[in-house]
């Protein structure tokens, strides 16, 4: 009996603790179906935004600096030797480049992080009615400006990647392919996006850092203007479809005559903390320090940059190369040498005070003897070069601030601020227009804007000076005088086009997305190599590829990932 | 005729016996050390009657005065008993010891003599490594069971890794741990090495497979020590080690380092003069270059602080440290129950200068006999507190070697010295230990079980046992402002962390013992419950007013005030029954199957069920062996097959879930944070959104691993000589992984799937020779030997490039795990032709290395890629060897690898100036390739790696094959000098660890072990004591 009563007893106890006992609910996590409200889809939106700047040194994507200026002949890596992050130097030389590079593939995934973040606040923007969530088309504009912005980049990296949207379930997002998209469809796919944005986005909005109706016809018109030189399957360029320069220049006009925008009067304004979010900024990824997160939401993407110095210490990457420092030399008129500049190395000859320069020089490059970051005590020494054996002395300084800026944060060994980074200032949206302008053969209208942004450099010296007072270098810049200093033809329109966009925003982070765009990468990156070589020691094996090096490789990784279905790009 | 005789004879004796006085005759066999013995065979001579001793060594059997009994016990003389009227309660003692085939081995929830198993388990002699002061008592497994591998780390703190049998999932390969009854999945760190009784390890599935879901990695299983019953004692046991660190890397002084930059800078045809810390006067001549001296400068830095040095890294972060380790017990067993108390205190100093570890242990076990032996009521308990000094061990034994020699240690005024001008951003080491020495990790631990033993019936019991096992870990960290050469940050920071975990076991067991004639059955049945629980939370702040640890408390701070937490569980349930029957200790059946529920696994699959079986044949017991070979003491013939699970992944996989990432630490990764700076406004409190985290997948079910197991037992000549072998098969299938995906799926795109599957086959064989030679001389040599196979058999063909290989033509299937892809490194370029005759290798030149073209398209690219090795050894192997004259003892344990790769990334420094420029580099540069010196191996020197030397390739990989003369020991036993005293045993002994290594000749660093930068493993050598009165 007493071994029935047990018998009995235990098999209660097994029943009972069933079911029950396996109930473990997720801690300190939420749903899907949670996140339907009004202000968690606001908050869905917050998260797509939160991935502009989500990059850090490794793989950065918010400036792409590695991408675009290591391999535009504007820039060396940087660092300590090219075995201090080896995919960059991958990447300066071509020849090293390879299809199994793991930041090509890191860099791939992270731009898809923010697509896929767009397309979740998508999705959940369209299921709400106007009644419940009265901002839903701004809404929607600004998570598709986000998602055409991270597909923007994708393409300029990539050419040809597969398009995901909000429509396309999960379960099929292995069926979409790379090429399931011409390179031309792509790019109305990414325009297509940002013509939402563009009409559905508001001329202003409170919070600053959303795009406005002009941040998204800006960055539409710079779509169109990458998508007006038409590419063959080699990427040869093929033509310059002229509906889609007009586009550009109406775009470009809307934002123009829109009175919001306006160069600011010192170039310096761009690249200092205390004036973000100027008149310039069309629009730009907004950081933030003291925010409540351990160092702050700041400009990962920018960390390596610093000098070596006890103020900073790390990690002296991304240096100008003596051939964009020669690129600032002008002539006798103030206007630049297209020819001859490489003629003079000034690194080599220290003719700072004896060449003459663009001011722009010494609001980009670190130089030794030079102020760090207008600031006349602390001048720029040899010692805080990384490496100078390999790449010389100098660094970049637009992405940097003074150590003693509010915006300045340390995370050791890293540092970086939470100084605003610009995607498209407004000198951009005048050069876009004044190149559509140049291929449509309207030069002379396009004159007065490149003009602007000379004048505006010749303006921006006060900032540039010792602690004497007197000039860092020795500066004399002009503007386009036909007749005076130059013949305006539309070649010599186009020149001065392309040099004034390589001055303004040389190490933006563009660079080479603009020589492939023209065509002229593989002849222009190997006559660079031809003279950089002799000046420094990592690019000895350096060789620029033709109808293969105008784009990564599609990672390997994703190839395979995707059972073959994605196709690798040409010459790859 | 005969039969006719034999027949009434029998009779007669049936009558006889049928009218005698029988009446019951109970008692207990014990071995010479008065230990209960179970099974012994127990047989009345007149009568035929039979039976065995139960596990606690107890009988009863029908007899008359004036019969025999006789008591049999394999390799033991037997013992006969003429059973007198006052014959009542017989205690029987063997005069001779007993083979180990007695030892009683516990086998999950239940126990087992060894002689019965049919499984393969391995039984740790204890006694051979309870004098070894390394902290963890798996660390010296290692060697000692064959088919477990345990690496480890020199810390202080004693983790390692165990494996058993290899890697036979992609996930966690760490196995279950039963202490007491209770799995837990923490090691052994924590645990008094002096209160193990025993430890065994079920290595196959038909002996794991009560364990289920849990026991795919094996199963090790401890037992705590009790009071003896009729004993009371005293036992301490002390001893003192000191550590030295062997094994440094050979690295250049300031002279070297200059000479081997000079030497690089002129073979890249470059101004030598181009650095920050060296001038050379030199001949100039690029083609045969002279050096005649290498000038410092007075300071490297512009700020006049840092004097150039010649530092030894290694020398200032590493000291000679001692060990300490004392242990007591007092235990005490009576009729009634048996007590024991122990206590032990545990201090390592590491030889890491101001590491630390200490550890005290209290343990108290007791159990009480109640209602006449039927209600049995015990408990263990443990706890364990133990403190840590929190350095960045790996971060130090890095930037020692890392650092350039020309840095000083200190400034001219006493400050931190640091990196100067165009060297590496890298740390002073001693600063990082100075001001870490303050930063403590304390761990508290307990653990124990209560439990009821009710005899329902003869031979059936009840058993509930009710296990508690947690943890709280707190740590409080300042970290300093500083100043070291160029390196800086002038923000302190104290934060302090808090952690509770650990869960409960509720078990309940019913088991049956009935003998009937011939045949013994034991059947169990039992239920098992787990509850696990984890919370965390973390603050940190900055802006201390003075930087003092007791200061440095959260209030304290003043600015940048963060804090954070999170916690997690999982639940188990389970269902298991376990059936063992013997008949006439010749034949052996063992059949188990578990159903186990986990909360980690999808309503469609939560529960799975184990089943396993095995069988033995005591070939030995047959006659045909007996009459005919007696040599052969004991011959057993295994065959077990089973199957085990692996529920290691996270405790959410079933859910698709999203989490809001406010902010995330930058150093050294992606941001995946959710929050954004919208209006602008630079600081403040951010709006944050959410991230999608994982996809759910409902269908996860249990990895299953399938696993047969072929055995041999063997003894011969009276049991000299013993061992046994093992052959297995293990499938491991429906392998949880949670592989790489399509990155259009973006984050939280990574889902739990059962997607791969394994095999591991391999043997393992022992053999042991024990004799006593004569009455002075003993001698006992255990040898053993392991190795395994580890083939991957299915992966998703998308996620084939996530582990070595291209992932297209060129896949892990069919592979070990452990292989080793990349480039094949072709000698060096010796010639001009040589370079020009090759495939196109950007970068090649003269002295540098030739890429091999494998698929022969005149390009060196990635497709010219190949298995280049595999971190398998061939085998392993183990040799204990105890040599025992009058009162001296001495062993010693030499344990090996042999025919494994490893991949030796100290390479990049010992042998490269160009793939860490700013680094300090190793002697071996020194020796590398000049025209003048044509037969090195060693790559041209050169600054600029544009060969991309420091890509994958077989110039890193190396044999890793050694032999470690693991401990050497001589102990003299103090019994006769003390004899008048109360004394039971006294044992002094010293001993070394590590003391010798052998290794390959093909591994250019000091100690393959550890080719890659971890805690050195260091050298011990120790005085200890053993006493028990």
């Amino acid at each position: 009996m007493k071994t029935k009563i047990l018998i009995a007893a235990l098999l209660f106890v097994l029943c009972a603790s069933c079911k029950k006992a396996l109930e473990e609910q997720p801690q300190g996590v939420i749903s899907s179906a949670d996140l339907n409200t009004p202000d968690n889809v606001d908050a869905m939106v917050i998260a797509a935004y939160s991935a502009l700047g989500n990059d850090y040194w490794a793989a950065p994507y918010s400036s792409m600096w590695a991408y675009g200026s290591i391999r535009s002949g504007d820039a060396y890596k940087g660092g300590d030797g090219p075995g201090d992050v080896p995919d960059f130097h991958a990447y300066e030389t071509f020849s090293l480049n390879r299809v199994d590079i793991g930041t090509t593939d890191v860099t791939w995934y992270r731009l898809y992080i923010g697509i896929g973040r767009a397309n979740d606040a998508l999705g959940r923007i369209e299921n709400m009615s106007l009644t419940n969530y009265p901002d839903k088309m701004a809404r929607e504009g600004e998570v598709r400006f986000l998602r055409a912005h991270f597909y923007f980049l994708l393409k300029i990296l990539y050419k040809r990647v597969p398009w995901i949207d909000e429509t396309i379930p999960k379960a099929s997002y292995d069926t979409v392919s790379n090429v399931s998209y011409s390179s031309d469809a792509l790019w109305t796919k990414i325009a297509n996006d940002f013509r939402f944005a563009a009409a559905n986005l508001p001329t202003s909005q409170p919070q600053v850092g959303r795009p406005t109706k002009y941040a998204a016809q800006s960055y539409l018109a710079k779509t169109l203007l990458y998508q007006a030189y038409t590419q063959d399957n080699n990427n040869n360029v093929t033509g310059i479809d002229q509906t889609k320069l007009a586009e550009v220049n109406t775009l470009c006009d809307s934002v123009i005559n829109s009175g919001v925008y306006s160069l600011e009067p010192d170039f310096a304004d761009n690249f200092l903390t205390a004036d973000e979010n100027g008149t310039e900024s069309v629009f730009a990824i907004q950081y933030s320090i003291n925010d409540g997160t351990p160092d702050g939401r700041v400009d990962n993407g920018h960390s390596l940059d610093y000098p070596m110095n006890a103020a900073f210490g790390c990690c002296g990457f991304h240096v100008p190369s003596h051939n964009l420092i020669n690129a600032f030399q002008t002539d006798s008129t103030g206007l630049p040498l297209f020819n001859t500049f490489n003629n003079n190395d000034v690194i080599q000859n220290n003719s700072y005070l004896t060449s003459t320069f663009d001011p722009r020089i010494d609001h980009t490059a670190a130089i030794p003897g030079h102020p760090y970051k207008y600031e006349p005590a602390q001048i720029y020494q040899n010692s805080w070069a990384r490496d100078p054996s390999i790449y010389g002395y100098l660094l970049s300084m637009k992405e940097t601030v003074a150590a003693d800026d509010p915006s300045f944060k340390k995370f050791p060994p890293f540092m970086s601020s939470s100084k605003n980074w610009a995607i498209i200032r407004y000198a951009d949206v005048l050069l876009m227009k004044a190149e559509a302008l140049i291929e449509m053969n309207q030069e002379t209208a396009a004159l007065p804007l490149i003009n602007m942004v000379r004048q505006r450099a010749a303006n921006s010296t006060a900032r540039l000076k010792q602690a004497d007072g007197t000039p860092i270098s020795n500066y004399k810049i002009s503007t386009y005088q036909p007749g005076v200093n130059c013949v305006w033809t539309n070649d010599y329109a186009r020149q001065a086009l392309r040099f004034e966009r390589r001055l303004e925003f040389a190490m933006e982070g563009y660079r080479f997305f603009d020589l492939v765009r023209w065509g002229v990468a593989a002849s222009y990156l190997n006559t660079y190599f031809a003279a950089e070589k002799s000046r420094v020691g990592q690019l000895q094996s350096a060789q620029f590829t033709k109808n293969r090096d105008e784009y990564m490789p599609i990672p390997l990784n994703q190839i395979n990932l995707s059972k073959n279905l994605y196709k690798q790009n040409t010459g790859w | 005729m005969r039969k006719l005789l034999l027949f009434c004879s029998m009779l007669v004796m049936l009558a006889a016996a049928a009218f005698a006085q029988t009446r019951q005759i109970t008692g207990t066999v014990a071995d010479k050390d008065g230990r209960p013995l179970p099974g012994v065979s127990i047989i009345v001579l007149e009568t035929q009657k039979a039976t065995s001793t139960d596990i606690k060594g107890k009988f009863s059997i029908q007899a008359s005065v004036g019969q025999t009994i006789r008591f049999s016990y394999v390799g033991v003389k037997p013992v006969t008993v003429k059973i007198t009227a006052a014959t009542n309660n017989l205690a029987v003692a063997f005069k001779e010891g007993n083979t180990d085939l007695n030892e009683v081995v516990v086998t999950g929830y239940t126990s087992e003599r060894k002689k019965d198993l049919t499984g393969a388990v391995s039984v740790v002699n204890v006694a051979d490594i309870q004098d070894i002061p390394e902290g963890n008592a798996m660390k010296e497994l290692q060697g000692r069971v064959p088919g477990v591998t345990v690496s480890t780390d020199g810390s202080p703190a004693g983790t390692v890794t165990v494996r058993i049998r290899g890697i036979g999932t992609l996930g966690d390969n760490d196995p279950l741990y039963v202490i007491d009854g209770m799995p837990t999945e923490r090691g052994l760190q924590e645990i008094n090495q002096d209160d193990i009784a025993s430890i065994q390890v079920l290595k196959d599935a038909s002996a794991a497979s009560i364990y289920g879901s849990r026991a795919a990695n094996g199963v090790i299983i401890i037992t705590t020590k009790k009071a003896k019953a009729g004993t009371s004692r005293i036992d301490f046991s002390g001893n003192t080690s000191v550590e030295f660190y062997a094994s440094q890397l050979s690295v250049l002084n300031t002279e070297q380092h200059g000479e081997a930059y000079w030497r690089a800078s002129v073979n890249d045809g470059t101004n030598p003069n181009n650095n920050q810390t060296y001038q050379y006067q030199w001949n100039g001549d690029y083609n045969n270059p002279v050096l005649n001296k290498i000038i410092l400068p007075e300071y490297l830095d512009a700020a006049q602080t840092l004097k150039p040095a010649n530092t030894n890294w290694f020398d200032e972060i590493s000291q000679p440290s001692v060990v300490q380790s004392y242990s007591m017990s007092v235990s005490n067993g009576t009729e009634k129950g048996n007590s024991l108390f122990s206590m032990s205190y545990y201090d390592n100093n590491g030889i890491i200068k101001q590491s630390q570890d200490q550890k005290i242990t209290v343990r108290f076990n007791s159990d009480y006999n109640l209602l006449d032996g039927k209600l049995k009521v015990g408990e263990t308990l443990s706890a364990t507190y133990m403190r840590d000094v929190l350095l960045p061990a790996a971060d130090i034994t890095n930037y020692a070697l890392l650092d350039e020699p020309a840095e000083p240690v200190y400034t001219v005024t006493g400050g931190w010295g640091g990196p100067g001008p165009g060297m590496s951003d890298s740390q002073n080491p001693v600063r990082l230990i100075d001001e870490n020495a303050q930063n403590k990790n304390y761990f508290g631990r307990v653990f124990g079980n209560a439990y009821a033993e009710l005899q329902i019936l003869p031979g059936f019991h009840f058993k509930t046992s009710i296990g508690a096992d947690y943890a709280l870990n707190y740590s409080r960290q300042l970290q300093y402002s500083y100043v070291s050469g160029f390196v800086s940050d002038p923000t302190n920071q104290v934060s302090t962390s808090q952690s509770y975990d650990g869960n409960t076991v509720w078990q309940n067991t019913l088991t049956y013992d009935k003998t009937f004639g011939k045949s013994k059955l034991n059947l169990l049945a039992g239920e098992e419950n787990i509850n696990y629980i984890n919370q965390t939370f973390a603050g940190s702040g900055q802006g201390l007013a003075i930087e003092n640890i007791n200061y440095a408390y959260l209030s304290a701070a003043t600015t940048n005030i963060l804090n954070s937490g999170s916690g997690y569980g999982y639940a188990l349930l389970s269902f298991f029954g376990k059936a063992n029957y013997d008949y006439d200790g010749k034949y052996l059946l063992s059949a188990t199957l578990r159903r186990d529920g986990s909360s980690r696994f999808g309503s469609n699959n939560q529960f799975g069920t184990f089943p396993a079986a095995s069988a033995g044949w005591r070939i030995s017991e047959e006659s045909f062996i007996k009459d005919n070979a007696p040599a052969i003491s004991d011959l057993k013939l295994r065959y077990g097959w089973g199957q085990t699970g692996n529920q290691e992944i996270a405790n959410n996989g079933t859910y698709t879930l999203y989490s809001a990432i406010y902010g995330t630490n930058l150093t050294g990764e992606f941001d995946t944070g959710t929050a954004y700076n919208i209006s602008g406004a630079s600081s403040g409190t951010l709006p944050s959104g959410f991230a999608l985290i994982q996809t759910g997948n409902n269908n996860l079910k249990w990895e299953t691993s399938t696993q047969s197991n072929f055995g041999l037992d063997y003894g011969f000549f009276n049991n000299k000589i013993t061992g046994s072998f093992d052959y297995f098969i293990k499938n491991t299938t429906g392998i949880l992984i949670s592989p790489a995906y399509l990155a259009v799926l973006g984050e939280g795109g990574n889902t739990y799937v059962n997607g791969a599957s394994m095999r591991n086959t391999g043997y393992e064989a022992v053999v042991n020779y024990a004799n006593q030679l004569s009455h002075d001389w003993g001698i006992n040599v255990s040898a053993n030997i392991s190795s395994y196979r580890n083939i991957v058999t299915q992966l998703p063909s998308n996620v084939l490039s996530s582990y070595p290989g291209n992932g297209t033509t060129e896949t892990i299937l069919g592979r070990s795990i452990n292989s080793i892809f990349g480039y094949v490194a072709d000698g060096l370029f010796t010639t001009q032709a040589e370079v020009n005759n090759s495939a196109a290798q950007p970068g090649k030149g003269l002295g540098r290395i030739r890429y091999a073209d494998l698929n022969g398209d005149g390009v060196i690219n990635n497709l010219d890629q190949q298995y280049i090795g595999n971190f398998d050894p061939k085998f392993s192997y183990g040799l204990n060897v105890n040599v025992k004259y009058k009162n001296f003892n001495l062993s010693f344990f030499f344990q090996g690898v042999q025919g494994n790769d490893v991949y030796n990334t100290y390479k990049e420094i010992t042998d490269f100036t160009s793939i860490d420029p700013g680094a300090n580099w190793g002697t071996r540069v020194l020796q590398a390739w000049t025209p003048q010196n044509p037969t090195s191996t060693i790559p041209a020197l050169t600054l600029v790696d544009n060969n991309d030397e420091a890509r994958g390739s077989s110039y890193y990989v190396e044999n890793g094959s050694y032999c470690k003369l693991r401990n050497l020991q001589l102990s003299y036993n103090l019994n006769d000098a003390l004899k008048k005293y109360k004394i039971r045993n006294a044992k002094v002994y010293i001993q070394g660890s590590n003391l010798l290594i052998i290794k390959s000749k093909s591994y250019t660093d000091p100690d393959p072990e550890n080719s890659t930068n971890e805690f050195p493993i260091p050298v011990i050598t120790t005085i200890g004591f053993d006493l028990s009165l």
